[in-house]
Parts: structure tokens; C-alpha cells; sequence
């Protein structure tokens, strides 16, 4: 056994016996740690989960969502012992280390700590006022032109939201390119690109819901990237856009651990 | 000699895989004998009922699931109707082949923590005699008899603790079982092993990163050769003629970055080629010197003897993850003839020596460089196939570009030691993959079969004329980029004959066999061994 892992050992032995009357907490959140656990997680997290957490082989940490438990110790666990069954590995470093990472992995989240100001009731009515729900579906109801936003507070900081209302189209996500396919029989397609395979196209089409396609079919397919979602730069007052940020902000996961 | 009394005990009992048999692997058809079908690294079968006038029929006979998670990368071996094959992390099953119930299961236990590049995977098992032998990911190797899955022996290979794993399937030679390493992104010293296969005593070495005095250390610097990676994660071939191994190695470490090794860093990537017997270095050919980019060189020697450029020649075929296609002299290592089979954007082609000239702003930098082929190479470890019937080169070929990037590097025993993050796919550029088929004596492309993903798979050619690929892709948790599809093509043009959906990740190259007179193509998709036969 080396020395680290007898030391991150020992922590956890600590933690166990701790965890029976407390929840254990991160000693390790200082910004010099946040820093030190971001050095780290670039030479050794980053290659499977993006330099920035955004995913890439492993899962996006930047949701705040975590499927393998949220507590600081299971944090810790899981980046010490790895995923088991999963391509995610253990580590041997030292426990301060470890907590170190978790704090960095923490922070990637972090919005999560300051929501956005802005009003969140006034918010939810102007998002109806502006016909942003033409396009868009929240729990269940909307159009689905756009991206479904049930989520979305989850999934994106507050700064993003902000930019996709004023400035839609500065960077379409892969997520939102729209196929548009006309088959040889003259049925035209267009939709949100699911997914796709040598032979086949899975599609979320604007009228008629989801659809698989068969290429050998097509007679003209291309990949539009560009978005259709207006700007509303000019129709909203600098309060209105802080309460429709707050509002989006606010759909997010609910159940799960968190 | 020493190993013919063994031989003539063994060879009676069916069942029992002698190292005559193995020589011979191309007169039992019905088998399939090593990983790569026969010593010569073909992964071709001489089987033809399936064919391309009937491959159309083909019908899915049994399906084996694994209960495991992790990503399957095995190709099973089939002796006389029992399939013997490694479950991921490193387990061992006996099934029977034609029907896929199963004999025995051989589980082993593992420390909690165990640290493998890519996943906790395995890549096949080696029999010999009643033995069946895996490497372990905690850097084992164990024996187990054929009919029981009992113990015979289990030694250690390596510290796992320090980031040494195997993965390989191991080959046996004479009495010998020859095992490689993995490691490569945990700053191991690489080195290619031969055991007894009685004992479990190891009768060799040959470290593939030489320590002082060793010829080939003064193409490192400082102490960077004790932690050089050069792993040999792909099982190798035998040139029986020349009683030589020959075997593909890994990238130096730490990966994207090679700050601390200036050097040529031999014996990364590179052909090696040993003597059996001592395991001593015959020749080599390094097709990266001072490797930044991951370009391993653990594709499977192809070993061909055949007329080439005017005189009858022993030749290796070697399609290498930097794109270029390669044909070396197998009684020297000398360079014979290099030409890309893919987009390249790093090297002005080869000199006379097959030593590439590289271009200028290609290694990775801490904003990131782009390059073609990307990180995972324009091929990589899965398997190639020679068939002698269409004269024609089969692999697996990726159209990409990659970002690489540099990072630190520090090294602390067991952890990652890579130097970067590279990115694989950029978003809006994925590329595309292709199976295609070369002719190997000038390395100019005979056909091409486009997918819409990159796939992780290699290939099978048959003598029904028949090539059996897959398609690919890359699952992260969140998203499913990835198909499925499990095709026979047309070995003379590439046209599609059949296909299928399997539904899950293919990581591996298929295989084919024949029980109770019918012949058998089997490919693992997902946690699943997928067996087809015609009706
Ligand atoms: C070889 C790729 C790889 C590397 C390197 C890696 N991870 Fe992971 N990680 C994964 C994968 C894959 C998962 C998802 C497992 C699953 O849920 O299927 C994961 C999961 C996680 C999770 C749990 C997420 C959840 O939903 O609960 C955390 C936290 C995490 N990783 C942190 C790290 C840190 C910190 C490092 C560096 C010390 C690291 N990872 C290195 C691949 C990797
Ligand atoms: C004409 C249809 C349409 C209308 C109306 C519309 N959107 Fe969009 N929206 C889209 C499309 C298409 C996208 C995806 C392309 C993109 O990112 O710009 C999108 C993207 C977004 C995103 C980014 C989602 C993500 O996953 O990052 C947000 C947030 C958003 N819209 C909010 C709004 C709000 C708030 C309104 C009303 C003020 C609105 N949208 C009105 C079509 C529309």
C-alpha cells in the first residue's frame, strides 16, 4: 500500500465512523483549494470529462446532478475509488488532495449557490407573454420548435440563458441542428436531429412528433445550423430579462439526488 | 526440440490444442485457434458455406449474455465445438459453441481499485494442451484447466498498484505463454513476457523501454525511461520459419507530452521482432520516433510470404494508427514501401528508411493543435484481415481530425500520466468511418466502404469471399452517438451483402467456426455474444 492510499484509507475509515453522527463535510473549500483541485483535475479529470467538466467520454459535472449520490462523501468515494463498472478509475492520491477535487468539482456548479436576481412568478408570465412557449416545451406544454426547457436551469448557467434570449444563433449546439429531408415521394421533414446511423435518421419533427426515416428513401438532406429563434435583445427591459433568466433558472431537476 | 515429447502426448486427445495444431491452424477451419485465427495474423477463415451467394439468409442462432458492465472487447476461441472466451473484467467462460449454454464460468476476485486506461476490459484467452490461460487486470496471469475452469496457476505479472494491467490475449509459442502489458497512460515501464506453461515460471523478459546499458537507452533522457510506457496491449504474431515473435508496442509515456523525454524513446512504437526461445531483440521498426500524439503501434502483424517488387519475400503488412500503411521485410525489419491509407496532415511522407518526415507545428500546444488523424489514429487496435483468395488488405480506417493538446505532466505512481487532453471528436467536425481494402503490395486503395460513424471494430474475411465489419460510435452516459450494425460485405467490392442491428457497442473484430458440419460467425456487441448461421 502506498502512502496515499493508506492516508486516503484512513480518511475513510475516519469518514465511515464519522458519518454515524454527522454528515461529513469538505474541509478542503478554500479558492486556493478550488485552484489546487482545478490543476489536478486538468493533468487527470479533464481528458474524459472536458477541460472545463462540459463532458466528453465521462458525463457533464457541470449540471449539479449526480447520479452516484451529492454528498460530499460520496463525491469523495467515487473520485477515490472510481465507478465501478464504468470506465471512471480511482485515484491514488492523498485524501487532501481528493477533497481538493471535489471542491473544484463543486464549483463547477456553483451558480447553483447564487441564483440570478430577477422576479420568478414575473418571469414564468412574460415567458408566456412573448410567445416563447410557440417553441418551446416546459413540463409538457409548448411547441417543440425549440429545445424542451423543463430542465433547462439544470443543464445551463444563468449566463448562457441569458445569451441564448438576446443573441440566439452566436453558437448553435449540435443538440439543436434541425434535419430537413424530402423523401422521393415529395414528404418534406424538418426536426431536431435525435440521432442518426449510416442507414437510418431519428428525428423530433416541428408537426409530426417523433419520426424514424429510412436514408435509401431520401431524395435531398441537409443539416441546417443556424438558429430560428428570434432575438428578443430589443423587446425586453434589462428587469424583464433578469425575471425570464430567474424563471428558466428555476426549471430544473427535481427528485433524483441532488 | 525441447518441446516435442510434450507434443507427441498431446496431440492425440481431442481437444487438446498442440503446438502442431496450432502451426497448422489453417487445416482445421472449423476452429479458431488463437485470437487472430492462425501465427500469421490473418483473421481469415478458410470456411466457405457462408458465402456471397447465401450470406443474404443469415440468421441469428444463439446469443450469450455477460452479467457484466464493462465494455466488451474479447474474441473467443472455438476448439473442437467449445468456445472458450474472457468476460470483462477478467473472467473466463466455456460454452458450447453450438448452442452457447454454458460449461463453466471461471470468476475472479479483484481489489477494489484498479486503474486501466480505457475501461476494465479483456481481450481473449490463449489455450494450449487442456489449459486455458487469461491476463488479469490486476496483472495476472492465471492458468485453468479446459474442463473444469480450475486453478492450475496464478502468478503475478506486474504491481497493478502502480498502474500495470493486462488486457491482452495471450499466444502461445512452443511451451510458452507470451504476455504483453498495459499501461501506457500510467507511466509503466512496457515489456513483452514468456511463461511456462506447466509452471507459470517465466523463462524471459524483453523490456520494450531499455535501461542503462542496454542498447537503445541513449534514445531517452535522464530517468524518463523508468516511467516510458511502451506497453504491448495487442496480441502479436510468429513467424514459425524464423522462430521469431513479432509484436506491435505503445505509445511512450507520458502520452501528449514529451517534454521529458527528448529521444527517439525506443521501443515505442514500434515492430519488434525476438527470438522465441531467449526472448532476445532480432530487429525492429520504429514507425514514430519520439511519439506526442498516442499513435501506438499495437495493430496485429500481418505475416505474409509472397513476390514482392520482383523476388518471393517474407513481408509484415502493418497498418499503423498515424495512417500510414507499411510493408517491412520480416527477416530484417527493413522498410520496404510506406503510403497513407488516410488523411494525414502531420508528415511529408516517409524517408527511405520509412522514417516520417514530419512537419512543422504538429505537436500538441497548451491552446490546442489540429490534426488528422485524430487522437484515436486512422486505425488503432482492432484487427486487420489478409485473405489469400482476394490477394487484399481488409481494415478498419477513421477519417478525422483531433485537437491535441498539451498539458503537465507529474508523475505519481498509479495515477494518470498523459500530459494533455486531447479531444477525440470536435463537435462539428466528427469525420466519418470506412472498412477498406488495400492492395497490400502497393499500399493503393481497392475499395471503400463509407459509415456514418467511426467504428471500434476490425475485420473477418472468409473464403466465402466475405468480409465481416461493424459500424461504431461513442456512448457517454448522456447522449448515444453510436450504431450498431453488424455487416458482411462483398470482399472483391465492398458491397453490402447483409447487415444487422445488434444494439450495442462493438469493440472488438468477429470470428468464424464450424460445429456439427454448420458454420458459425460470432461477434460481441454490448455485454453480448451474438452467434449467426444460416437456416
Ligand atoms: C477514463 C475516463 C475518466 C476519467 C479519467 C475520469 N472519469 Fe469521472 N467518470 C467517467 C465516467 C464514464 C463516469 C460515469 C459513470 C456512469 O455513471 O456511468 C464518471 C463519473 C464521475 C463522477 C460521478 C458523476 C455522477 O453522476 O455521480 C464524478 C464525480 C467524476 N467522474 C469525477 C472525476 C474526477 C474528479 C476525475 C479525475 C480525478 C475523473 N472523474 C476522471 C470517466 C472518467
Ligand atoms: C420561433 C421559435 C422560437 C421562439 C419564439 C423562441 N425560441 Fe428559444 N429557441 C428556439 C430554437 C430553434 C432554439 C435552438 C437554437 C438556438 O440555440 O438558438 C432555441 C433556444 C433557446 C434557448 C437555449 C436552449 C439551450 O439548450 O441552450 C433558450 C434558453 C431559449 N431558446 C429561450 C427562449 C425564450 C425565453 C423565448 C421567449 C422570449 C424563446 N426562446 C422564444 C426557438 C424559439
Amino acid at each position: 500500500m502506498t502512502r496515499s492510499t493508506l492516508l486516503s484509507a484512513l480518511w475513510l475509515l475516519a469518514a465511515t465512523a464519522f458519518a454515524q453522527q454527522r454528515e461529513i463535510r469538505n474541509p478542503h473549500t478554500t479558492p486556493a483549494d478550488v485552484a489546487a483541485g482545478a490543476k489536478i483535475f486538468r493533468g487527470h479529470c479533464g481528458e474524459c470529462h472536458g477541460l472545463k467538466g462540459e463532458g466528453g467520454r465521462g458525463p457533464s459535472l457541470i449540471t449539479g446532478v449526480y447520479y452516484h449520490g451529492a454528498t460530499d462523501e460520496d463525491l469523495f468515494n467515487n473520485i477515490t475509488d472510481g465507478i465501478p463498472g464504468t470506465s471512471m478509475p480511482g485515484v491514488f492520491f492523498s485524501g487532501d488532495q481528493v477533497w481538493q477535487l471535489v471542491s473544484f468539482v463543486r464549483s463547477l456548479s456553483a451558480s447553483k449557490a447564487a441564483p440570478p436576481k430577477g422576479d420568478i412568478a414575473r418571469g414564468e408570465r412574460i415567458f408566456r407573454e412573448k410567445g416563447c412557449q410557440g417553441c418551446h416545451l416546459v413540463r409538457g406544454e409548448g411547441g417543440v420548435n425549440g429545445p424542451d426547457l423543463t430542465l433547462i436551469g439544470s443543464q445551463r448557467s444563468p449566463e448562457h440563458l441569458r445569451r441564448a434570449i438576446v443573441a440566439p444563433g452566436d453558437k448553435v449546439l449540435r443538440d439543436h441542428w434541425v434535419a430537413k429531408v424530402t423523401l422521393e415521394n415529395g414528404k418534406s421533414y424538418s426536426g431536431f436531429i435525435l440521432n442518426e446511423d449510416t442507414h437510418t435518421l431519428q428525428i423530433l419533427e416541428q408537426q409530426q412528433g417523433l419520426q424514424s426515416l429510412t436514408k435509401r428513401d431520401f431524395n435531398r438532406y441537409s443539416v441546417e445550423k443556424t438558429s430560428t429563434m428570434p432575438s428578443f435583445a430589443r423587446q425586453l427591459k434589462e428587469d424583464e430579462l433578469n425575471d425570464l433568466v430567474a424563471y428558466l433558472h428555476s426549471l430544473e431537476r427535481k427528485g433524483g439526488s441532488r | 526440440m525441447k518441446y516435442l515429447p510434450f507434443l507427441l502426448l498431446a496431440c492425440t486427445a481431442f481437444g487438446q490444442v498442440t503446438f502442431d495444431r496450432l502451426l497448422k491452424a489453417d487445416a482445421e477451419p472449423h476452429n479458431w485457434l488463437t485470437y487472430s485465427g492462425s501465427y500469421k495474423g490473418w483473421r481469415y477463415s478458410g470456411l466457405n458455406q457462408i458465402n456471397k451467394a447465401n450470406v443474404k439468409d443469415l440468421k441469428l442462432s444463439w446469443v450469450y449474455q455477460m452479467p457484466v458492465t464493462h465494455r466488451v472487447e474479447t474474441t473467443p476461441l472455438v476448439i473442437d465445438g467449445v468456445m472458450y472466451l474472457s468476460e470483462p473484467p477478467s473472467n473466463v467462460v466455456a460454452l458450447d459453441a453450438a448452442t452457447g449454454r454454458q460449461y463453466w464460468r471461471y470468476r475472479r476476485s479483484l481489489p477494489s481499485k484498479i486503474n486501466v486506461c480505457c475501461g476494465q476490459v479483456n481481450r481473449g484467452v490463449a489455450v494450449s494442451g487442456d489449459r486455458v490461460f487469461i491476463g488479469t487486470v490486476d496483472a495476472h496471469l492465471v492458468a485453468l484447466n479446459a474442463k473444469t475452469g480450475a486453478v492450475l496457476w496464478d502468478i503475478e505479472v506486474a504491481d497493478y498498484k502502480s498502474g500495470y494491467s493486462v488486457t491482452v490475449a495471450p499466444l502461445i509459442v512452443k511451451d510458452m505463454v507470451i504476455t504483453g502489458i498495459a499501461g501506457g497512460e500510467y507511466g509503466i515501464r512496457g515489456f513483452l513476457d514468456a511463461y511456462d506453461i506447466k509452471t507459470g515460471q517465466r523463462r524471459w523478459r524483453f523490456w520494450t523501454i531499455p535501461g542503462p546499458g542496454e542498447k537503445g537507452h541513449e534514445t531517452w533522457s535522464g530517468d524518463a525511461w523508468k516511467q516510458g510506457g511502451g506497453p504491448t496491449w495487442v496480441t502479436g504474431s510468429y513467424d514459425a520459419e524464423q522462430n521469431l515473435i513479432i509484436w506491435g508496442t505503445g505509445n511512450p509515456s507520458p502520452d501528449w507530452n514529451g517534454d521529458v523525454r527528448p529521444g527517439d524513446n525506443l521501443y515505442s512504437d514500434c515492430a519488434i521482432a525476438l527470438d522465441a526461445d531467449t526472448g532476445k531483440l532480432k530487429w525492429h521498426f520504429q514507425f514514430v520516433p519520439h511519439d506526442v500524439h498516442d499513435w501506438d503501434a499495437v495493430q496485429v502483424p500481418v505475416l505474409v510470404d509472397t513476390e514482392f517488387q520482383g523476388r518471393q519475400r517474407k513481408l509484415v503488412y502493418w497498418a499503423h494508427r498515424g495512417g500510414f500503411y507499411y510493408v517491412l521485410d520480416r527477416t530484417t525489419g527493413k522498410f520496404l514501401l510506406g503510403k497513407p491509407f488516410a488523411t494525414q496532415t502531420w508528415a511529408n511522407g516517409l524517408d527511405a528508411n520509412g522514417r516520417p518526415m514530419r512537419k512543422q507545428g504538429i505537436d500538441p500546444t497548451p491552446e490546442g493543435v489540429e490534426v488528422w488523424p485524430g487522437v484515436q489514429g486512422a486505425t488503432n487496435w482492432y484487427s486487420p484481415s489478409y485473405n489469400p483468395l482476394t490477394g487484399l488488405f481488409y481494415l478498419t480506417a477513421w477519417e478525422n481530425k483531433g485537437l491535441y493538446r498539451k498539458g503537465d505532466a507529474e508523475y505519481v505512481a498509479g495515477n494518470r500520466y498523459i500530459g494533455s487532453v486531447p479531444k477525440i471528436d470536435l463537435e462539428d467536425e466528427p469525420g466519418y468511418g470506412a472498412i477498406r481494402a488495400l492492395n497490400p503490395k502497393t499500399g493503393e486503395r481497392v475499395w471503400e466502404h463509407k459509415l456514418h460513424t467511426k467504428p471500434w471494430s476490425g475485420v473477418l474475411s472468409t473464403a466465402g469471399k466475405l468480409v465481416f465489419a461493424a459500424s461504431g460510435g461513442w456512448i457517454t452516459r448522456d447522449r448515444q452517438e453510436m450504431e450498431a450494425w453488424f455487416y458482411a460485405l462483398d470482399a472483391d467490392s465492398g458491397k453490402e451483402l447483409w447487415r444487422i442491428n445488434l444494439g450495442g457497442d462493438m469493440s472488438t473484430s468477429a470470428i468464424t467456426y464450424a460445429v456439427n458440419g454448420k458454420q458459425m460467425v460470432t461477434m460481441a456487441a454490448g455485454s453480448a455474444i451474438f452467434t449467426f448461421t444460416l437456416p
